[in-house]
């Protein structure tokens, strides 16, 4: 059940976007992928979903239970989708084509929204939620999945501070159910306090293991190629800095 | 009520009325996911892309004496042609990295100009091309009807078997893949399910306007509902009443029957646009 990645490469065009990725995550770990923009993040989940085509090498989730939050997701906003059916949508893996939901399925839904206390969100149009509230929508929508493996990326870019931790909250509560997650993030401070295990990566992986022993300096500076600068006790990604704070 | 009910004393405008109702719940249904996915490009590609083969149908099946054409051949040529325009442009942006609309509008062009050589060629098609761009609602036969009814319903059946999964895939496709959808084989289903419309929509209200089926009651339906399966329906509703509304008016005020359906149905996103509560 742990997921491994074994000497993976994946060309986009006549450039590596991973060059020989190779780590081994036991299941039930948070996860934390840590990297500039550019350094194959979105596409190393990408490979894991059978979106992308190794070129060498593999990855294997080992499970076939797995629920994928992308980045953003451009949807019209006109699109005729009310929050409990794209929450709903997470129950369609299990349900098929034609199943109609049962009372688990309803539950899980229930569960979501309110785990993501969005269950007042439920009956309003996707495309009439702000960008925070479409996150959470889809964060819940995995969550109603009951995915073994979660592939979360960039899942708090755009949270204000209270749906940050109500996040966290719910990564815990997903590890205690021994589910295994992966999250791309930007957050050193929250990468190496909140998570078990940390992949840094710049198209090949640069360090791998517990974030105590993993994020040296020498590390991070490789990771995002010198734009990491120590604040007191912190280290910060100055390129995304303002994301972060914003 | 005289003018209501006066110009459907006549058989075949009743047979057209009824036509052009089924031709517009079909399109209505198949144009949610048009415009779902910003494939109107693409539908307006295959809703020209059929000219060669009707051409072809035309040559092979009028008598040199002037005999009609097979209805049946016209409308196989007209569906093996949409077919092939949808199959070279998947086909185009499988092997190149060529924008979706460039793909569509260059075969879209390559199949008008062919369908062009082709009818300068045949005898007696110059009069014919007429009814192919502006459509024949007043000459569609009783069989005609059978055969849209028929394929609408199974149009509409494979929409109802397939709703979670086309769905996910206008929804989010990345998602669809991952849960393991032949998302391919689903696009290319969506792309069928169009030439359908558009192969039956092109005899009513003609290639020029069949788009206007296709995209002007989903589109007024998008801004009036918030799920799915009420856009379908409303937009369903207003092709069918856009069909007897504009033979009305066609036939009042003389003017040509397919542009008063899809001028009726475009009214409708007008009134939908006004009508339209304020977006929260």
């Amino acid at each position: 059940m742990s997921i491994v990645a074994d000497g993976l490469t994946v060309r986009l065009g006549s450039t590596d976007a991973l060059r020989n990725v190779s780590f081994e995550i036991p299941s039930g770990r948070r996860v934390a992928l840590l990297g500039p923009n550019g350094a194959g993040k979105t596409t190393l989940f990408r490979a894991a979903i059978g979106l992308a085509q190794p070129a060498a090498g593999s990855i294997d989730l080992g499970s076939d239970r797995v629920a994928f939050v992308p980045q953003r997701l451009e949807v019209d906003s006109s699109f005729p989708v009310t929050v409990a059916d794209v929450v709903g949508m997470g129950r369609y893996g299990d349900l098929g084509w034609f199943r109609r939901f049962g009372e688990r399925d309803r539950r899980l839904v229930a569960d979501a929204l309110e785990a993501l206390e969005i269950a007042d969100l439920a009956e309003r149009r996707f495309g009439d939620l702000s960008g925070g509230e479409r996150q959470r929508a889809l964060l819940a929508q995995a969550a109603a999945q009951d995915a073994r493996v979660l592939l979360l990326d960039e899942p708090f870019t755009g949270l204000d501070a209270p749906t940050r931790r109500m996040l966290h909250h719910k990564l815990e509560s997903w590890r205690s159910d021994g589910r295994t997650v992966l999250v791309a993030t930007h957050d050193l401070e929250s990468a190496s306090r909140d998570f078990d295990l940390v992949i840094c990566l710049n198209r090949e992986v640069i360090g791998f293991g517990p974030p105590a022993e993993t994020l040296s300096e020498e590390v991070l500076a490789r990771t995002f190629a010198g734009r990491v600068v120590r604040v007191g006790e912190l280290l910060v990604d100055t390129a995304h800095h303002h994301h972060g704070a914003g | 009520m005289e003018f209501l009910t006066d110009p459907f004393g006549a058989e075949f405008v009743r047979t057209g009325a009824l036509a052009a109702a089924v031709v517009g719940v079909l399109s209505a249904v198949v144009g949610c996911y048009v415009i779902l996915r910003g494939m109107a490009l693409m539908a307006d590609s295959l809703a020209h892309g059929v000219l060669p083969g009707v051409a072809i149908a035309f040559a092979l099946t009028a008598g040199s004496a002037g005999e009609d054409p097979s209805e049946a051949a016209i409308y196989a040529g007209a569906l093996i042609a949409g077919l092939l325009t949808a199959a070279a442009t998947s086909a185009i942006l499988r092997r190149s990295r060529v924008r979706e609309e460039t793909a569509a509008a260059v075969v879209f062009v390559f199949m008008l100009a062919l369908g062009v050589v082709i009818v300068s060629r045949v005898e007696g098609y110059a009069v014919d091309l007429t009814s192919f761009l502006f459509g024949d609602v007043l000459g569609v036969s009783g069989g005609e009807l059978a055969f849209s009814a028929a394929l609408t319903v199974a149009v509409l059946a494979v929409v109802a078997v397939l709703y979670r999964p086309l769905l996910l895939l206008s929804f989010d496709p990345q998602r669809a893949a991952a849960l393991g959808l032949p998302v391919e084989r689903l696009h290319l289903v969506m792309l069928a399910l169009v030439a359908l419309a558009v192969v039956i929509g092109f005899r009513v209200v003609g290639a020029l306007l069949v788009l206007g089926l296709l995209i002007a009651p989903p589109a007024a339906a998008a801004l009036l509902t918030k799920r799915l399966p009420a856009m379908m329906a409303v937009s369903a509703l207003i092709a069918a009443a856009s069909a007897p509304l504009g033979m009305l008016l066609s036939w009042h005020l003389d003017l040509a029957a397919g542009g008063s359906i899809v001028l009726v149905a475009v009214s409708a996103f007008v009134v939908a646009l006004v009508l339209r509560p304020a977006a929260g």
